[in-house]
């Protein structure tokens, strides 16, 4: 029993950072309909930052923490302006595989700048051992617990009130309709690569105070694609919560059927849930016309 | 006078290849990567071998992204299942070669169909994340069935025998290369002639309407998947056997996207682009390595030291700029240039 409480537990806290990377895919899915294959790296470049900042001007965590969130924004207005807005009314396929060439600069381009060698990230704090019912939780597996549940109630209410929020569902659902209905396409579109760079640039750099920073992390972003597949790719909050159900899996199958299954148990439940609802649990059924 | 290259009946619409000249240069081709292997150097040789084994592959990748639209990024899962089928029946059950090629094509095809069936529900980018995801699988199996595969040790793979004639040389295997490529090369120039083919294409352009014209779907999808994985399976074991040595970190993921990039750089759904794609994403980073040890020999250091990363930017920055600027790849350039010097000095 109490192993059990402690894989889910240690469940919860990873799936949390696949939940928020999941939810960076889903941001862009949605206002753009694109996968974008380049999040893993772009986590893991905002993380980098963050270590790069803690080491060299200060280890203060609200420096660190806004550092971090700058280099995500600044990030992803580059991305958009110089790479994707250039692909704008091209097909999905072409823009797709721009994002995944994307991918493959931005992972050699880390190994290039940073070196290949895994780093702590170190702010003095989320290493902290809480004891809940004598069980041991990390401080730091509990902030980005509580982060993914804050940041799933703002971005719901973000898409259900505001006024943006409504404009990039508009652009979502019809680009050309809500062209006409005077809303600036590129603007919302570099608001969500904003704000998919900072949500997923979240999760890294919890991932890097929680593990190691190492080149090895472009991966979180191929673990969050069960994660938002399962969410469904257009549904922001499903996502979220779509990580925390495969961070469970993962670690129940590592527990209890073997390691390797570990690695696999995403991409094995995404094959048989995609089986039954081709489109994720949460997301929406596409009809089509010819 | 005649203003274009007409077609007037099915037969020529369906030929294989339609005028003299490309029959003519084709020959020439031929005879000059027959008469390679004796005149190119050991380093150059390599590069050949390596150039004919991707075209085989990028050729399987083509049936099912090219021909059929299927965006697959798990092709490296049939690749490394193919390489493991001939180094487990050849190395380690002393099968003959040509069962073991035999074997490296039906067992990615048998895997394809196990990939293939829930994929067919799906589409566009949740088809290209379920074969991901297969390929992820494929490596978690390959290292857990130890008894089989060794695991993480890998195998080694001696170069073949086929029929007394030892394919040990470095040239006699570059032979083989090229007879397996340009017997692929033939399969898909074939199947896309063929009524399959055109099948195939229907799908690739609009599904529904191909279904309504009383396409099989299912059938027609799962046979792209078969026989892509079948020539992918083969290219597998080729790449084995150029290697010598098969194991799951000789096969990474990258290669999956470098297969995509080759397709894409060289024009999606030809066969010709399959080939020139091949040519130029091998070579490019070599090409680039002798560049910059033209400007100085100290760039050519910084060059070696950071070659990979360098080498995979290069990837990513060409894949990028043939999407941004010609998206119909080097075909399409290719055929932009015949026109206008057809029709100079008219624009069309």
């Amino acid at each position: 029993m109490q192993y059990l409480i402690q894989l889910l537990i240690s469940g919860l806290a990873i799936g949390a950072i696949y939940g928020l990377i999941a939810m960076g895919f889903a941001v862009i899915y949605k206002s753009t309909g694109l996968v974008n294959f380049a999040q893993g790296e772009m986590t893991m470049i905002t993380a980098y930052i963050a270590w790069t900042i803690s080491t060299t001007v200060s280890g203060n965590v609200f420096v660190v923490a806004l550092g971090a969130i700058l280099a995500a924004i600044l990030l992803g207005l580059i991305i958009e302006r110089f790479v994707m807005r250039p692909m704008l009314g091209e097909p999905v396929f072409a823009t797709v595989m721009v994002t995944i060439g994307l991918a493959v600069i931005l992972r050699s381009a880390i190994n290039f700048i940073w070196d290949a060698y895994p780093h702590g990230l170190d702010i003095g704090m989320g290493h902290g051992i809480v004891h809940l019912g004598g069980i041991g939780v990390r401080t730091g597996q509990l902030a980005v617990i509580a982060t993914l549940l804050l940041l799933l109630a703002a971005i719901w209410a973000f898409f259900r009130y505001s006024k943006v929020g409504v404009a990039m569902r508009a652009v979502a659902a019809d680009d050309r309709t809500a062209l006409l209905m005077g809303i600036s396409a590129t603007r919302v579109h570099a608001l969500a690569w904003a704000a998919s760079s900072v949500i997923a640039g979240i999760g890294g750099v919890f991932f890097a105070l929680s593990y190691d920073l190492s080149p090895a992390m472009f991966q979180l972003g191929l673990k969050a694609f069960p994660a938002t597949i399962l969410g469904g790719l257009d549904a922001v909050l499903g996502s979220g919560l779509g990580g925390l159900l495969i961070g469970i899996t993962e670690n129940l199958a590592g527990g209890y059927v073997g390691s390797g299954m570990k690695e696999v148990a995403g991409f094995a439940m995404i094959i048989v849930v995609l089986m039954v609802r081709p489109f994720g649990i949460f997301g929406e059924r596409d009809i089509e016309r010819v | 006078m005649r203003t274009g290259d007409y077609k007037q009946s099915y037969g020529e619409l369906v030929a294989l290849i339609d005028s003299p000249p490309v029959w003519l240069w084709s020959a020439v081709l031929l005879l000059a990567l027959i008469a390679a292997p004796h005149l190119l150097n050991s380093y150059a040789l390599s590069f050949l071998m390596i150039i004919l084994i991707t075209v085989t592959g990028a050729l399987g990748l083509n049936i099912l992204t090219g021909y059929t639209g299927l965006i697959s990024l798990g092709h490296v899962g049939f690749l490394v299942t193919g390489a493991y089928a001939y180094a487990v029946l050849v190395s380690k059950y002393h099968m003959p070669p040509l069962v073991g090629f035999l074997g490296a094509g039906v067992v990615p095809a048998l895997a394809s169909l196990i990939v293939g069936a829930p994929s067919l529900r799906l589409k566009g980018l949740y088809l290209a994340i379920t074969t991901l995801a297969f390929s992820f699988i494929i490596n978690t199996v390959i290292l857990e069935m130890r008894w089989l595969t060794n695991g993480a040790r890998g195998i080694q793979v001696q170069r073949p025998e086929i029929f007394g004639i030892s394919f040990d040389s470095d040239a006699a295997f570059t032979y083989l290369c090229l007879g397996i490529a340009v017997l692929t090369l033939l399969a898909t120039l074939n199947i896309r002639r063929s009524r399959v083919g055109r099948a195939f294409v229907a799908i690739r352009d609009n599904d529904t309407a191909a279904r309504v014209m009383g396409i099989n779907l299912h059938a027609y999808k799962l046979f792209a998947f078969v026989t892509s994985a079948f020539i992918t399976g083969i290219a597998g074991a080729l790449y084995g056997i150029y290697l010598s040595f098969v194991s799951v970190e000789g096969f990474p993921f990258l290669l999956s996207i470098e297969a995509l990039a080759i397709l894409i750089v060289g024009g999606l759904g030809s066969a010709l682009g399959a080939v020139l794609g091949t040519i130029l994403i091998v070579l490019l980073p070599e090409a680039t390595r002798l560049v910059f040890s033209l400007f100085s020999a100290q760039l050519d250091t910084s060059f070696t030291t950071g070659a990979q990363e360098l080498k995979s930017m290069l990837y990513g920055l060409v894949i990028i700029l043939f999407l941004r600027f010609q998206p119909r790849g080097l075909v399409g350039a290719w055929h932009d240039i015949r026109r206008t010097w057809v029709h100079w000095p008219l624009r069309y």
